[in-house]
């Protein structure tokens, strides 16, 4: 066993805590594996990790959380973390739901996977934390044929401060490098530059000693209030039996989020209305409605229903005459013929941005093929 | 007896399950895929496929066989092992006292579980509890360490005392946390722990045959149950002992409870699980505070340590027991009243409060167990029945207003773009000169007549509104919707929905929310069929009497592929009843909401988290499973298969199916279904994965109406006819079987699949075949 490293700074019950806050499909999960077992078997302290159990469908908000001690320390806490030291945000779209930023204050390090830094200083205030970091984690995954776990994972040892790269190479090559030897190089490369290319925000804060103080104290100190936990209906107010007669309000989900990139694009004039667009969109996203269409009365092609498209493209791989294509999102801010869903008797007062949902708590097959670099 | 060399791992429960599993090296494992138990399985299926245990683990189509695969395996001499949760547990319970009463010991591993109905995957003791008179022992585990320890111990317990032994720890909180965690390095110390198994009557010594499963009533069953008492009583003498031989092992010493801080507490909170070691922090600033409290765990639940409880909690002036499950109308649950029951015979005078926590996996923070000590402090003799539960506010309530759809009624969705018309099948004329050449012919054997369906085109579909609402959570590229879409467009007739537990329940009802704009129910898995059943009939007696409208209402149930495995019998046997329902099936062939373990319609060769690629196992090993045919031995009047890829097709045989589910009988219609996520391919390909798997054969698509099997389109006709490895190297879940070491495989598939072809086709050509 490795000497202990030692922690810069640890709450009330000697645990330094680490959350991260991704999309299914971003290898938070197994970031957060390998960081558990980081701090265990190569950095002599005791650690503890899990994520946030039943969402890994793709596009589904996924939270990971870690633990370190001192190795003579238990770890006897079960429930989640709620104030972080260090907070890694694998997605930058998650900054704009306001649960992601919960419990962090003065004393947490946050890490942002973002394209574009500055963009996101707006939502992140950083004078209100201990640091805030950048890394284009994306773009770094794929110069490096790596994932964006990886490249998250050498910017977060670097943002801690305490982890060296040699520890962080270790378990990279014994967690992955033994089942998938032929990613490896890429995967370490992808730490290294992660590692190098983190930059951090703003500079408004303190040398290091007295940095370390102003985190202790803060811990106590103002964070950022959670709106998490609170159902919307209770034992007064819900349906018996768990009855919901709101029929159709998922309608208020917004899940523009599960896109990843990319979005179809409609071209009317090319369209000839023959509807299988409309028979392969799992979002019911395509609004037709009665019209003409070369002296003929059917169903015409009027827009897309942007709010619930999740960009899976199936409607540009069925439609015979290139009247959808796929498109880069941030290219095209206007979002021409977006048309809202028709059967709507009124609008939803706000759309909740929200991923898909739902379970998958088997993790080994889906680890795999992340790993190879699979379309998950 | 010396220590024997461990190492140290960072794992969670179900990880130290498995590796216990292994070392011990049982014989079987019978199973069926629950959360949060799978990973068992899957780590298992995993080493198997490298190798690393040759374990024979045979996936059952539902719990309740699980149970008697391992039943009929521990009969037979072999080490059983198990692992389930929740309704799992529950649908295969009356298989546990035949096991105990028999007295075949096997060990069942249970990641405790919240359950059903509403359906909630997360943790709490709801599941386990009902265990408690089934005459298992039950050892509860708070820590992967003891997860692994009581795994150990589990085997050498039921083998002393020929009864099969339940391991039990929180679902997610113990099964799914990772920590450090300590294991024997060595398999021999395992097993030299555990001994040679002795059996008292081999079954398979076929010099001495024995009978087991009597036929037993008075005045013998009495006697039976005695012997079963007492064996749960040597139990209570046979485990310390087991114990302290494992402690020496490896210096962990189990107690029948273990406190914390108690012996000198004036105020003692009772935890079961993962919360123990949560409220050990709590402990630790109350008693900074100087404030004398602690805390109490159980390690066993049968036999209950009642003498040990009492001992341990005696002193104590204020005592809060938490439970994490409720026995409705017992005022607590049944952990709290036992040990209610055990503080009142050994003539314990503390204060005594208990309550409910943490249902549903609520987490449990180390505030709350100040708040409960708080409670069990306060003078109010009051306490709450459930602590953590929400009032809700009528501001907040989201009862909306005003809806957001118009609803669906009889004139939005009959727009006649379709039409089922009765047609003969042959030409009155053709018909009668058959009946002239063979005089003989009876009416019966007649060619039954069809139904045509007119319209039904893609464009004009398009105007039936969408029973589903979008905002759903499937995956992007799910198949799931696109079929139940592609279905509905074809019935214009009011609609009613059951779907059974999968991803296509999950991700449509995520409460508050709803997709549906039409009436929809769930059910579990193993039973939506026949809950169809009933729902339609009472719908048609109301109608009789006049209750409701007169008019087609279609009740269609959707399920997928899992569903129609546990389901299969509910299934069979409301088509053999002949309700007049509909049973869609979508099959994407796998257990994709649990994270894809195979199902029966897995295709031979398929990676997937119960059928690992290893040098020892090249994926599923059995062929996939026909389910259209077996509907079509039950001889209801309408079987189709469907895919998405052949829209037109489609669309007419889902007014089929309907039509006849609303005249005549059960309806039975299959898609296969697009899972980007286990499929392992992209979300916008899967049109033409589809495309490719009805092209080579393995997904043929025809129907059998009235019991006349048709064809509806054939590949080779067509010159699409392409290779099944086309189609399976389109997807990452099948993709190896490139490689020419599993041409076998590959080619076994292929002649399955142009048999099963054939066989169609040969029943395409004849009417009575």
């Amino acid at each position: 066993m490795k000497n202990s490293v030692t922690l810069p700074i640890t709450d009330e019950n000697g645990y330094y805590e680490i959350r991260l806050e991704s999309i299914g499909g971003l290898g938070a999960n197994l970031c957060g594996k390998m960081l558990g077992e980081l701090g265990l078997k190569y950095l002599g302290l005791n650690s503890a990790s899990f994520s946030s159990y039943g969402s890994e469908k793709t596009g589904t908000p996924v939270k990971g959380f870690i633990r370190y001690s001192g190795p003579e320390v238990d770890i006897r806490i079960h429930s989640p973390i709620k104030k972080p030291h260090l907070l890694a945000v694998f997605h930058s779209a998650l900054l704009t739901d306001a649960s992601v930023l919960e419990g962090c204050g003065s004393y947490t390090d946050i890490i942002v996977n973002t394209v574009n830094g500055k963009e996101q200083e707006s939502f992140l205030a950083p004078e209100k934390y201990h640091g805030v970091y950048f890394v284009d984690a994306q773009k770094i995954a794929i110069e490096t044929k790596s994932r964006v776990n990886v490249v998250m994972l050498g910017a977060m040892a670097k943002v801690m401060g305490f982890v060296e790269l040699e520890a962080l190479n270790a378990i990279c090559e014994a967690s992955l490098g033994k089942k998938y030897p032929a990613a490896l190089s890429g995967n370490l490369e992808g730490i290294k530059r992660g590692f190098e290319e983190v930059k951090k925000a703003a500079d408004q804060y303190l040398d290091g000693k007295s940095r370390q103080a102003e985190r202790k104290a803060g811990r106590e100190a103002e964070t950022v209030e959670g709106t998490l936990d609170v159902p919307v209906w209770g034992y007064e107010t819900a349906p018996i039996g768990g009855v919901n007669p709101n029929y159709g309000n998922s309608v208020v989900n917004d899940l523009s989020p599960s896109r990843q990139g990319y979005f179809p694009i409609f071209i009317p004039e090319k369209c000839i209305n023959c509807g299988l667009c409309d028979t392969t969109c799992p979002d019911m996203v395509f609004q037709f409605q009665k019209g003409e269409f070369k002296g003929r009365e059917m169903m015409i092609n009027k827009g897309l229903d942007y709010y619930h498209c999740k960009g899976c493209l199936r409607c540009v791989d069925v439609c015979p005459v290139q009247a959808l294509v796929s498109g880069v999102e941030a290219e095209h801010p206007g979002k021409e013929y977006f048309m809202p869903n028709q059967e709507l008797l009124r609008s939803p007062v706000n759309y909740e941005k929200a991923g898909p949902d739902g379970y998958v708590t088997s993790e080994s097959y889906l680890t795999e093929q992340r790993m190879k670099g699979g379309e998950v | 007896m010396q220590e024997c060399e461990q190492v140290m791992e960072f794992a969670s429960g179900n990880e130290m399950a498995s590796m216990a599993i292994r070392q011990i090296g049982y014989d079987l494992m019978g199973y069926y895929p629950i959360t949060p138990s799978t990973q068992i399985a899957e780590n298992l299926d995993l080493m198997k496929a490298e190798g690393k245990t040759d374990l024979i683990m045979i996936a059952a189509e539902g719990e309740h066989s699980a149970a008697g695969i391992c039943y009929g395996a521990a009969v037979g001499g072999g080490r059983v092992i198990n692992a389930t949760s929740a309704n799992g547990l529950l649908y295969a319970i009356e298989q546990f006292p035949v096991q105990s009463g028999t007295r075949y010991p096997m060990v069942m591993n249970v990641a405790c579980r919240t359950v059903s109905g509403p359906l909630s995957i997360k943790g709490d003791h709801s599941d386990i509890m009902y265990l408690l008179n089934a005459g298992w022992p039950i050892l509860f585990a708070h820590s992967s360490q003891q997860v692994y320890d009581f795994n150990i111990v589990a085997l050498k317990l039921a083998e002393a005392i020929r009864l099969p032994v339940a391991v039990a720890y929180d679902g997610f909180f113990t099964s799914h946390q990772k920590r450090r965690c300590m294991r024997f390095e060595r398999d021999e110390d395992v097993r030299a722990f555990i001994g040679e198994k002795k059996e008292p009557y081999p079954f398979l010594d076929l010099e001495h045959p024995i009978t087991v499963g009597a036929y037993m009533n008075e005045p013998d069953l009495i006697n039976n149950r005695y012997q079963l008492y007492l064996a749960m009583e040597e139990a209570r003498k046979v485990l310390p002992r087991l114990f302290a031989e494992y402690g020496a092992l490896c210096g962990r010493n189990y107690e029948w409870c273990e406190g914390y801080c108690h012996e000198d507490a004036e105020t003692i909170l009772v935890l079961l699980g993962s919360s123990y070691d949560t409220a050990m922090v709590a402990v630790d600033r109350l008693r900074d505070k100087g404030k004398k409290a602690g805390i109490l765990t159980l390690e066993a639940l049968r036999p209950f340590p009642e003498q040990e409880v009492a001992k341990k909690l005696g002193h104590a002036s204020r005592i809060l027991i938490a439970d994490r499950q409720d026995s409705y109308g017992a005022l607590g649950g049944n952990l709290s009243m036992e040990i209610r029951a055990a503080l009142q015979k050994y003539g314990c005078v503390g204060k005594v409060k208990n309550l409910v926590y943490g249902l549903g996996g609520k987490d449990f923070y180390v505030e709350d167990a100040l708040a409960m000590f708080e409670i069990a402090e306060s003078e109010n003799e009051e306490f709450p029945a459930y602590y953590g539960v929400e009032k809700g506010s009528p501001e907040k309530a989201g009862m909306e207003k005003t809806p957001f759809f118009a609803p669906l009624c009889r004139e939005k969705t009959q727009i006649s773009a379709t039409i089922v018309k009765e047609e003969k099948r042959c030409e009155p004329e053709t018909e009668r000169k058959a009946e002239q050449e063979n005089k003989a012919a009876k009416v019966s054997e007649r060619i039954r007549d069809c139904k045509q369906v007119t319209g039904g085109q893609i464009n004009q579909t398009a105007a039936v509104p969408k029973r589903l609402a979008p905002g759903h959570g499937a995956c992007p590229g799910c198949g799931i919707p696109v079929n139940v879409n592609m279905l509905l467009r074809a019935i214009e007739d009011p609609v009613v929905l059951l779907f059974q537990t999968g991803c296509g329940m999950i991700v449509t009802t995520p409460y508050p929310k709803t997709s549906f704009k039409v009436p929809y129910l769930h059910n579990l898995f193993q039973n939506g069929a026949a809950t169809l059943s009933g729902l339609a009939e009472i719908c048609y007696r109301k109608q009789e009497k006049g209750e409701i409208p007169k008019g087609d209402i279609v009740f269609i149930m959707v399920s997928g592929d899992g569903g129609m495995d546990i389901g299969m019998g509910s299934a069979l046997a409301t088509a053999l009843r002949g309700h007049r329902v509909l049973l869609f099936e979508y099959d994407n062939g796998g257990y994709m909401n649990t994270g894809y373990q195979l199902s029966y319609s897995t295709p031979k060769g398929a990676r997937s988290s119960t059928s690992h690629v290893g040098s020892c196992q090249y994926g599923k090993h059995y062929f996939h499973k026909d389910m259209p045919e077996l509907m079509a031995a039950a001889n209801i009047p309408y079987v189709a298969t469907v895919a998405e890829s052949n829209p037109a097709d489609f669309i007419k045989k889902a007014a089929k199916a309907a039509d006849y589910a609303k005249k005549e009988g059960c309806a039975y219609v299959k898609a296969i279904s697009a899972c980007p996520l286990n499929w392992n391919d992209a979300p916008n390909k899967e049109r033409r994965v589809i495309e490719a798997a009805v092209n080579c054969c393995y997904f043929p698509l025809y129907e059998v109406e009235r019991g006349i099997t048709t064809l509806s389109y054939d590949p080779k006709q067509n010159g699409k006819k392409i290779p099944v490895l086309d189609w399976l190297s389109m997807m990452g879940r099948t993709k190896h079987l490139k490689k020419e070491e599993y041409k076998e495989v590959v080619d076994s598939l292929q002649e399955e699949v142009d048999r099963r072809f054939r066989c169609l086709q040969a029943k395409s050509e004849s009417p009575y075949l």
